[in-house]
């Protein structure tokens, strides 16, 4: 009774602060624009070249980053009452309709399977001897985080919102490939002035070596308990599923979400095209109107 | 101020309303649709099926088979395991059992702009040409669109056998088989007879009925125009009167492989009676 007691009374004054961390409940303003993704798909990256890109004059870093691009789970709520608008906000929510704006990035399962495997290492998750196989079947059943399977997620926003003209998709390999292209896509959507050397400086700024050295300065809490053996930054890469992720594996990946990927651009190595779930019918997303 | 404090005593006491935030079990099931897709009349046949000694009204349905928007949390917190809760959200990962009810989008369409109306969400002389636009656009309902929300739903789900597809209009037109099929994803054993019993008590004219008595002790129907009855048509197909051709034609285009994989017959000639939207051929694992 005492601690329930205790445990209202703390919540109330964190409330009463504005220091609570709004989650579902943020309230959205309609100039918002939500940067979302499954997790381990890039999206760290991406938050701090759009972050590094829309405040030029500050250095977006493992310690500022949940106050320049606020996540609505990590940053109170009301630092979200008090920045400059419109507000760009990380999320990893699925499909959610009071969000205005929103970017995707997506990334191959094959890889992101591999990096939320050594993640969940880093943070004592799971053991550093754990089998792979074992993960890749909670993976596959959306039981790795709570935000869906990786093909509930991306379906989500996907067969809701592709070619609506509120939703920029972006492909996490392409944003390696071609950086400022990319960026650039990101600035266009959100309005904000660029030029070659905006973007070139937000690419900089923003870099796997750059990012490397600052998660080693700085002390962000989130990483706070996990294995210092273990970089959060990691490959920084596409395609590193080939060294790391058995092709038995691979296949179950493929076999689940085969179409989803094709439709993305992943190409298919265990299985056909044709022999996945066909997803070429889908005539109309330009027509959905929002 | 005063404000503040009587919500964190409300939420002290659990007296909030539970929202989009309790905790979801394992074992729930979920009755999810888009507004106005039949919805409280399956809520009905389910608490009519699983209660067949209780008389179900919309006094009790809160009860009965909860909605987590609309009852407390402390009340969320009595409800009996494993629980059946009716929800209008698009997509939630922590929904592991559904019941998907869909509904064809032009009889939504006007059931909506009726209940708008009743609600008074919208003036007394909107006409269904300026609803329309807005209804597209997922602007008069705070679950998004209904394209949003089918395609939350089956695109992430479809295939998957914990997700049970029904459409509003094979109820009506075979409701027992139909209660059967739901009857069964639920592990409920029913013969004809109860099943029978579950859809007559269930039936539009005991329902309106059943409005008439209570309309002010349920949160759908309280401090509503009275005018304009919930329990509607409770039809197929009434858009094919009520609906302006340039309606039926905006939803068709913004809509139609989606309602394709549905299949509800498109009017037009124009559009591609066999595209269907990318997902429907897949053989999804999740």
């Amino acid at each position: 009774m005492m601690s329930g007691i205790y445990k209202h009374l703390k919540s109330a004054y964190k409330r009463a602060r504005g220091l609570q961390k709004p989650g579902k409940s943020l309230e959205i303003y309609p100039d918002d624009i939500f940067l979302v993704s499954f997790p381990k798909s890039g999206n760290t990256w991406t938050r701090f070249l759009i972050a590094n890109l829309r405040f030029p004059n500050e250095q977006a870093t493992f310690d500022n980053i949940n106050r320049l691009l606020p996540d609505t789970t990590a940053t109170p709520k009301r630092v979200f009452e008090s920045m400059p608008r419109p507000r760009i906000i990380k999320s990893h929510e699925c499909f959610d309709p009071r969000y205005p704006r929103v970017i995707n990035v997506v990334r191959d399962p094959r890889d992101v399977v591999v990096s939320q495997y050594k993640y969940h290492q880093k943070i004592r998750k799971i053991e550093v001897d754990s089998p792979i196989e074992k993960f890749v079947t909670r993976f596959l059943n959306g039981e790795t985080c709570p935000h869906g399977s990786w093909g509930q997620n991306v379906a989500t926003w996907l067969y809701t919102s592709e070619g609506s003209p509120r939703y920029l998709q972006l492909r996490y390999e392409d944003l390696i490939a071609d950086t400022p292209r990319e960026l650039e896509k990101v600035a266009k959507f959100l309005n904000l002035p660029t030029s070659p050397e905006l973007l070139a400086q937000a690419v900089e700024r923003s870099s796997a070596d750059e990012m490397r050295k600052m998660e080693k300065q700085q002390d962000h809490g989130l990483y706070r308990n996990s294995r210092k053996d273990m970089t959060f930054v990691r490959a920084a890469g596409s395609g590193g599923w080939h060294k790391d992720l058995p092709m038995e594996q691979a296949a179950r990946i493929e076999s689940a979400w085969g179409g989803l990927m094709h439709h993305l651009g992943y190409e298919l190595e265990t299985i056909k095209p044709q022999e996945a779930p066909e997803y070429a019918a889908f005539g109309t997303a330009t027509n959905i109107p929002r | 101020m005063l404000r503040r404090i009587k919500l964190a005593a409300k939420r002290a006491a659990g007296l909030d309303l539970a929202g989009r935030h309790y905790a979801v079990y394992p074992d729930d099931t979920f009755l999810v649709s888009y507004p106005k897709s039949g919805n409280t009349w399956v809520r009905f046949l389910l608490a009519n099926l699983i209660h067949p000694n209780e008389t179900v009204t919309f006094a009790n349905i809160n009860h009965l088979l909860p909605a987590p928007g609309v009852i407390t949390r402390r009340f969320l917190k009595t409800v009996p395991r494993p629980r059946i809760l009716k929800s209008h959200e698009p997509f939630d990962a922590r929904f592991k059992k559904v019941i998907y009810l869909v509904r064809d989008p032009r009889d939504v369409a006007v059931s909506e702009y009726h209940f708008d109306k009743k609600k008074r969400y919208i003036r007394a002389d909107t006409t269904l040409d300026e609803f329309i636009k807005p209804f597209l656009a997922g602007h008069t309902s705070s679950y998004g669109s209904w394209w949003e929300h089918v395609a939350s739903w089956a695109g992430a789900r479809h295939g998957n056998p914990q997700f049970l597809l029904t459409r509003y209009e094979d109820l009506l037109t075979n409701p027992i088989h139909e209660t059967a099929k739901i009857a069964e994803f639920l592990n409920i054993q029913a013969d004809e007879a109860r099943l029978k019993a579950a859809v007559e008590r269930s039936s539009a004219d005991k329902m309106r009925k059943l409005e008439k008595q209570d309309a002010d002790k349920w949160t759908g129907t309280k401090n509503t125009n009275k005018d304009i009855p919930f329990v509607r048509s409770a039809k197929s197909g009434g858009w094919k009167e009520s609906l302006p051709p340039s309606c039926v034609e905006q939803i068709e285009v913004a809509w139609y492989p989606l309602m394709n994989f549905l299949g509800y017959e498109l009017q037009s000639q124009e559009l591609d009676h066999k595209a269907l939207p990318i997902w429907a051929k897949a053989g999804q694992s999740t």
